[in-house]
């Protein structure tokens, strides 16, 4: 219907892709059938390459190829691939510049390539551009992104008059005078994925998956194709290969796009991503400066920690709203700001990908911590509206900006997650005002993540997760993560192990079939058993979630807080990191760390969360909260009214001041004193021993 | 020697073949098998693998070598192929391990002479190689090409891969049908990590060999040998990404001070003793190759394992 319509802009005519791959598919076969003589590729192992990878016969003459022809439903590319051997056996091969068929010693350093990652992905590049000027621009950009290109018809012509060398030395190989040549596109992915991809022969399923997921190619195609050509390429989807066109055709599935575009779309569509290198910023950036941190007197501006408002927040976006490594500074920059200040700051991180969901955004999120530490000159503690950041006076001096915080971050994003990312942009607000409005935005997103998590019980899963990601200091370690026992570092929950799982498939953290329930009371189940013993190399057999007498957890070294049987009081107490003074334990919180870190299982100690002191799981076995006798200040105040709240859900309001402290009690003695002052109930409950 | 033990090992160690000959598409006179273990390493009565292959080293850049190796072989250092030659003659080990140090020069770009050189090793000896290229992402594209084409078809042993830099590596072995060498720094996790890339990248598992980083003794070997160690028993006990065999070699050892400054007919009796005696428990631990550069101490070390090993019907070549 739309054949021959004329195209007002261009002035040419436009193809309907539709009708003329059904035209041209009728075509080919017919020519198919008039072929006569025999014919066959030299110097490859692989016969016709696309012939033998789809059907797995060698194929000589006319009948073999039209047996092979109805063995692959009459693809389109088996018949092109016959038609061109059989007019090289009649005519040879064109004159140079053009390759024609490539043998199999070339496309072996070609595959290497592809392997080595020294070239990202193959592109193709057929018929005629109407300006040679922007044909050579494309191709420019597909040479700077480290695509192996292949030409196929008038497109070769265009590029030579434009001046751009072609050869196989500069990345654009030359496949022939005439866009049918492209089927030498076709067999040289053939080959690669027999070659590289254990694909045999004649496994056409192998083959088509390999294509879609391994080989990492586009078309791109402009006019001048006549209707067999396009009949071709467009089998090439077939193989996962997007079909770009900047125009002359129009219908079907081929992704019309300006031509300036054609490159970047190509590559998205596939995922094809250039990787980030080197980040751009006047300080070092490094894991090795994960662990340093910048005292007041060494710092040369703050944000957050309580001295001015600060947070941050990550978000996907549609991929036309994120510009690559934008990064902007609304507000004041490091030249307005004083020595020694606390200035208010938002950190925006806007990302896109096709596989990027909205689940991760906390996930990613928790990296922007990670990634700010990397800098030399710049510190990052906690998360979300509590942020607190430096400046140092050295990096200032060195020329670090405000800017180079976003820098660094969209530079890590897509560093660290290439296969999710395809955009990121960050944006840092330093304007009281706006920073103010931005964060009441982010706290109705805060409210909504939490409100997922919240409420949901062990019960209501089969599966929990596990971590194994301290594994590398602590090696027969095993985190099992429940919707209600986060992660003991406090920094894990069962669902962004969920996320994690999905993002990387074979990571640290793993799903976890729960199985048959062995025990309701100490949350022992076969599923969990199984996967501990296997996760922690056979160490260990039994592993109990609700119970630190039997079985309990492992530790590595992160846990945030450390819960410890007094048999003298019949209770637990419970230290965390922060509190450096001596407990009831007669230990402090580090030599209690030294005694059950390492991968341990240590009955009557465990490391846990600060969250997990509020489930109702936590010493579920031995009898629920009413056994915690002591925790340091510290922890009462920063959970202390979630704690009320928890307490007074179950009916045990009064509990919240029978828990000793270090000003209530330091040794056993004076606890054991307290407690039977205050008739705390552990007094009376069963013996834990 | 074997020690009684009652062990309930589920996994066992896959095969690697080292060397093609002409029938399978190589030149070499033989091909040497490791792997397959079920136990470890000299106890237990489970059938055994294959004996321990021993190594021995040679270099492109002798200037680039301990002088006591070099020394120790005379004029034979100076060139490659005769060194070879001179070590399948002379020194007789089962496989020789070809450094190609020249590339680790600053500002190297010479590729086509790593071919050459490959090329004449290859003929010098008929005995498996084992080619270790650059260690410079800048030029490892290249290197590995050449090195991977130069010696198609005659199933050598590709070093190193390592988790920041696997990728030309692999890819030489997969286009050229070579095994390759996967090094991790004295970590386990790190050495499963990087299995799974490889495995992510299309290299088969029974075409790698584990090299968890051998540190010199009394300069971190007892790291060394308990990552071995656990490697191995995480093999055994069916973790079927760190299941393959291991190759453990001295580099460390004749760089050592201890080395270094023993003079006279000191100098090749304690080259040798270091490396024997990190060899040795590296062997116990697991390695299924030990690598040596002392032509001296191939034999005591083949000695050593061959005691060590209990042979069972139907077992080793």
């Amino acid at each position: 219907m739309h054949r021959g319509k004329l195209d007002h802009k261009k002035g040419i005519s436009m193809n309907d892709v539709d009708k003329a791959v059904d035209a041209g598919k009728a075509a080919l076969k017919r020519r198919l059938e008039g072929m006569t003589g025999s014919f066959s590729y030299e110097e490859t192992a692989y016969h016709l390459p696309v012939t033998f990878a789809l059907t797995g016969s060698p194929v000589h003459d006319r009948n073999e190829a039209l047996a092979a022809f109805s063995a692959a439903g009459e693809n389109p590319l088996v018949a092109a691939e016959c038609l061109a051997a059989g007019e090289a056996a009649v005519s040879g091969r064109e004159p140079a510049p053009y390759t024609g068929f490539i043998p199999d010693a070339v496309l072996r350093t070609l595959g290497y390539s592809l392997v080595d990652g020294s070239i990202l992905g193959l592109a193709l590049v057929a018929g005629t551009p109407a300006d040679p000027i922007e044909a050579a621009g494309l191709c420019r950009e597909l040479q700077e992104k480290y695509m192996l290109t292949f030409l196929s018809g008038g497109i070769i012509g265009s590029l030579q008059s434009a001046g751009v060398r072609v050869g196989t030395e500069y990345r654009l190989v030359p496949l022939g005078s005439r866009p049918s040549s492209a089927i030498h596109f076709i067999d040289i992915l053939a080959r690669v994925a027999m070659m590289f991809g254990g694909v045999t022969p004649g496994d056409a399923t192998r083959l088509l998956s390999y294509a879609r997921e391994r080989a990492k190619a586009i078309a791109i195609v402009f006019p001048g194709l006549n209707e067999e050509e396009v009949a071709i390429i467009d089998t090439f989807r077939v193989l996962g290969i997007p079909v770009i066109t900047p125009g002359g055709y129009e219908g079907g599935s081929w992704v019309p796009v300006r031509i300036a575009d054609a490159v970047r779309t190509g590559m998205e569509l596939r995922g094809i991503k250039v990787n980030v290198t080197a980040i751009p910023i006047p300080m070092a950036c490094s894991p090795a400066f994960e662990g340093k941190s910048i005292r007041k007197e060494e710092m040369y501006v703050e944000f957050g920690g309580g001295r001015s408002p600060a947070f941050e927040i990550l978000r996907v976006r549609p991929g036309t709203e994120v510009k690559e490594g934008e990064v902007q500074v609304i507000g004041p920059e490091i030249e307005d700001i004083k020595e020694g200040s606390a200035v208010p700051l938002a950190i925006l991180v806007e990302v896109a990908g096709s596989q990027m969901k909205k689940e991760y955004e906390p996930v990613l999120e928790r990296r922007i911590h990670n990634f700010v530490n990397y800098g030399e000159g710049s510190w990052h503690v906690a998360q979300r509206d509590i942020i607190w950041v430096r400046l140092s006076k050295d990096a200032v001096s060195k020329g670090v900006h405000i800017r180079d915080i976003g820098v660094l971050l969209a530079a890590k994003f897509r560093m660290d997650f290439p296969d999710l990312l395809d955009a990121v942009q960050v944006t840092l607000i330093t304007d009281e005002k706006a920073v103010l409005e931005a964060r009441e935005k982010a706290e109705a997103v805060y409210l909504e993540r939490d409100e997922r998590i919240r409420g949901m019980k062990d019960t209501d899963v089969d599966t929990f997760y596990s971590c194994t990601l301290c594994q590398t200091f602590a090696p027969n370690h095993v985190c099992i993560i429940t919707p209600e026992r986060p992660a003991l570092c406090g920094a894990i929950t069962w669902l962004d192990g969920k996320i994690a799982y999905e993002i990387a498939p074979a990571g640290a953290n793993q799903p976890v079939e729960k199985g048959k329930l062995i025990d309701l009371e100490r949350g022992e189940f076969e599923g969990v058993n199984r996967f501990v013993k296997k996760a922690s190399h056979g160490e260990v057999d039994r592993c109990s979630l609700y119970s630190i007498m039997e079985f309990p957890m492992t530790c590595c070294g992160c846990f945030e807080c450390i819960a410890v049987m007094l048999p003298e009081v019949n209770g637990f107490m419970v230290v965390s990191r922060e509190f450096k003074g001596e407990t009831p334990s007669g230990m402090t919180f580090s030599t209690l760390a030294g005694t059950i870190g390492g991968g341990a299982q240590t009955p009557g100690f465990a490391g846990i969360s600060k969250g997990f002191i509020l489930s109702d799981r936590f010493l579920q076995a031995e009898g629920g909260i009413e056994r915690l006798v002591w925790i340091p200040s510290i922890l009462k105040e920063e959970i202390g009214t979630r704690l009320r709240d928890h307490l007074k859900a179950k009916n045990l309001e009064s509990l919240y001041e029978k828990i000793a402290d270090e000003k209530t009690a330091v040794t056993i003695e004076a606890l054991t004193e307290f407690l039977a002052s205050v008739d705390h109930p552990a007094l009376g409950m069963k013996p834990l021993i | 020697m074997g020690i009684s033990t009652i062990s309930d090992w589920t996994g066992q160690i896959g095969e690697l073949v080292i060397g093609a000959t002409r029938s399978e598409g190589g030149t070499r006179s033989r091909t040497l098998k490791v792997g397959g273990e079920k136990d470890l390493n000299g106890i237990g009565n489970a059938p055994l693998g294959y004996p321990a292959v021993v190594a021995y080293e040679i270099a492109d850049d002798p200037d680039l070598w301990p002088a006591v190796a070099r020394h120790a072989v005379g004029d034979a250092s100076s060139d490659p192929a005769a060194w070879a030659r001179f070590a399948e003659a002379e020194i007789r080990p089962d496989l020789i391990r070809l450094y190609c140090t020249s590339t680790r020069r600053r500002g190297f770009s010479d590729c086509a002479a790593i071919r050459k050189t490959v090329e004449e090793v290859l003929q010098a000896t008929s005995l498996p190689i084992s080619i270790e290229g650059s260690n410079d992402p800048a030029i490892d594209s290249e290197v590995y090409q050449k090195i991977g084409e130069a010696a198609a078809g005659e199933r050598i042993l590709l070093g190193t891969a390592e988790a920041g830099r696997y990728r030309s590596v692999a890819a030489a072995a997969m286009a050229y049908g070579h095994s390759i060498i996967a090094q991790s720094p004295i970590d386990i996790n790190l050495a499963k990590q990087l299995n799974i890339l490889l495995r992510e990248i299309g290299i088969p598992r029974d075409r790698i060999a584990i090299d968890p980083y051998t540190g010199a003794l009394g300069y971190g070997f007892e790291y060394s040998y308990s990552v071995m160690e656990r490697i191995r028993t995480a093999a055994l006990k069916g973790d079927e990404d760190l299941a393959m065999p291991m190759i453990s070699s001295a580099v460390d050892s004749l760089t050592i001070k201890e080395v270094r400054e023993a003079e006279g007919e000191d100098a090749d009796r304690i080259a040798v003793a270091w490396e024997l005696y990190a060899m040795l428990p590296a062997y116990l631990a697991g390695a299924a190759i030990v690598s040596v550069r002392h032509p001296e101490t191939v034999p005591l070390i083949r000695d050593a394992c061959s005691s060590l090993f209990q042979v069972h019907p139907g077992g080793g070549e």
